[in-house]
């Protein structure tokens, strides 16, 4: 029987066990980064909230997307991961507020994915598809069985992206 | 939870509670001014969250959430937000208009509108109450009104309160309206630079 895990804010999931599910629930401009390696059948799923850290005093934060990303990649790599086979797929990124006068001011969601990108680039880390930007809200689920990666947004299917 | 005193002043916090209490009796005002119904406060209080326990503080991260937001600019800038659930907005809107209960089925742009306009009134009775006995200027910008999941919601004041700090101070409470079964959540988020400006030790 499947059984879904929760990954909320700035948390990371990894897991090698074919009846888990990893679930981050309502995406707004938060990113998910959803990995999975083929082979091995690990799959991983991080919940990053912010760009990068203003101040080096919670640096090693995986709130933050680029050091959840290297968390994320490290933690499946010791499950024995590789990283050249990782199937990668980001979620997320929306920006939430479209009132005149305060949308620009929270386009956190922009530069969530727009941090993502780099990383996964610097890292050599192709990413396979997406879903981001818009106006609204996603739940982003892995599944560990076949390493399958689902979108739902509010009111719609589950969908396979 | 770090402790309101172990931050700010003794008069700070006295002044912080009484705004929990009288300022948030005011914004409920507004909103029973504009729906017509008497409404109960309830569990008004001040705190420090840490912000990623501010995710966990509503139902499910998926339920579909009607939230109605605005921030404050001037001297105590910060964001408010009215949380409400879906059923619960579209029963709102009904009263807002002088309809039946149960007659708006969807949240159209008129509907919208009537949302914005009662989060504009609530969030500048509570406003006004916190210039009055503070003596900083205010105004709220104009609201917008959401319709998401609640966590994707959620998102925009914690990455707006997150870039900077792991705790906020906030100012929430309970709006219970008789005719309607559910809560409404009133929150109040300060920006934490202008509130540390008035009362740090």
């Amino acid at each position: 029987m499947e059984t879904s895990i929760g990954v909320g804010l700035g948390e990371i999931a990894v897991s090698q066990n074919r009846d888990q599910i990893l679930v981050a629930f309502g995406l707004g401009s938060c990113v998910g980064i959803g990995a999975y390696d083929p082979k091995k059948g690990i799959a991983g799923l991080l919940h990053a909230v912010l760009p990068e850290p203003l101040n080096s005093t919670d640096s090693e934060s995986t709130k933050y997307v680029k050091n959840g990303i290297y968390k994320l990649m490290d933690q499946m790599i010791e499950m024995g991961a590789a990283q050249e086979r990782l199937i990668i797929r980001m979620a997320g990124g929306a920006n939430m507020l479209t009132s005149p006068g305060l949308s620009k001011t929270f386009d956190i969601g922009t530069r969530n994915i727009a941090v993502a990108e780099r990383v996964l680039q610097e890292k050599k880390l192709k990413v396979i598809s997406q879903s981001v930007g818009g106006n609204t809200g996603r739940t982003f689920r892995v599944y560990v069985s076949d390493g399958k990666m689902t979108i739902r947004m509010i009111g719609e299917k589950e969908t396979v992206f | 939870m770090t402790e309101l005193k172990s931050l700010f002043t003794e008069e700070f916090v006295d002044l912080l509670v009484k705004i929990s209490g009288e300022g948030i009796v005011n914004a409920a005002k507004g909103f029973a001014g504009m729906i017509g119904k008497e409404l109960e406060v309830k569990n008004s209080s001040v705190k420090l969250v840490k912000l990623l326990d501010i995710s966990k503080m509503l139902g499910g991260p998926e339920d579909e959430t009607v939230a109605i937001y605005l921030k404050s600019e001037g001297t105590i800038a910060g964001q408010m937000m009215l949380v409400l659930p879906f059923d619960k907005a579209m029963g709102i809107v009904d009263q807002i208009m002088g309809e039946p209960i149960g007659t708006t089925q969807s949240l159209g742009q008129m509907e919208k509108s009537a949302l914005q306009e009662l989060g504009n009134i609530t969030g500048t009775y509570f406003l006004n109450y916190v210039a009055d006995n503070t003596g900083s200027f205010v105004r709220p910008t104009p609201p917008a009104v959401m319709v998401d999941m609640c966590g994707a919601i959620l998102d925009i004041v914690i990455a707006t309160a997150g870039i900077e700090n792991e705790e906020v101070l906030m100012f929430d409470a309970e709006f219970k309206q008789g005719d309607l079964s559910t809560d409404i959540q009133f929150w109040v988020i300060p920006d934490p630079k202008t509130i540390i400006a008035y009362g740090a030790k």
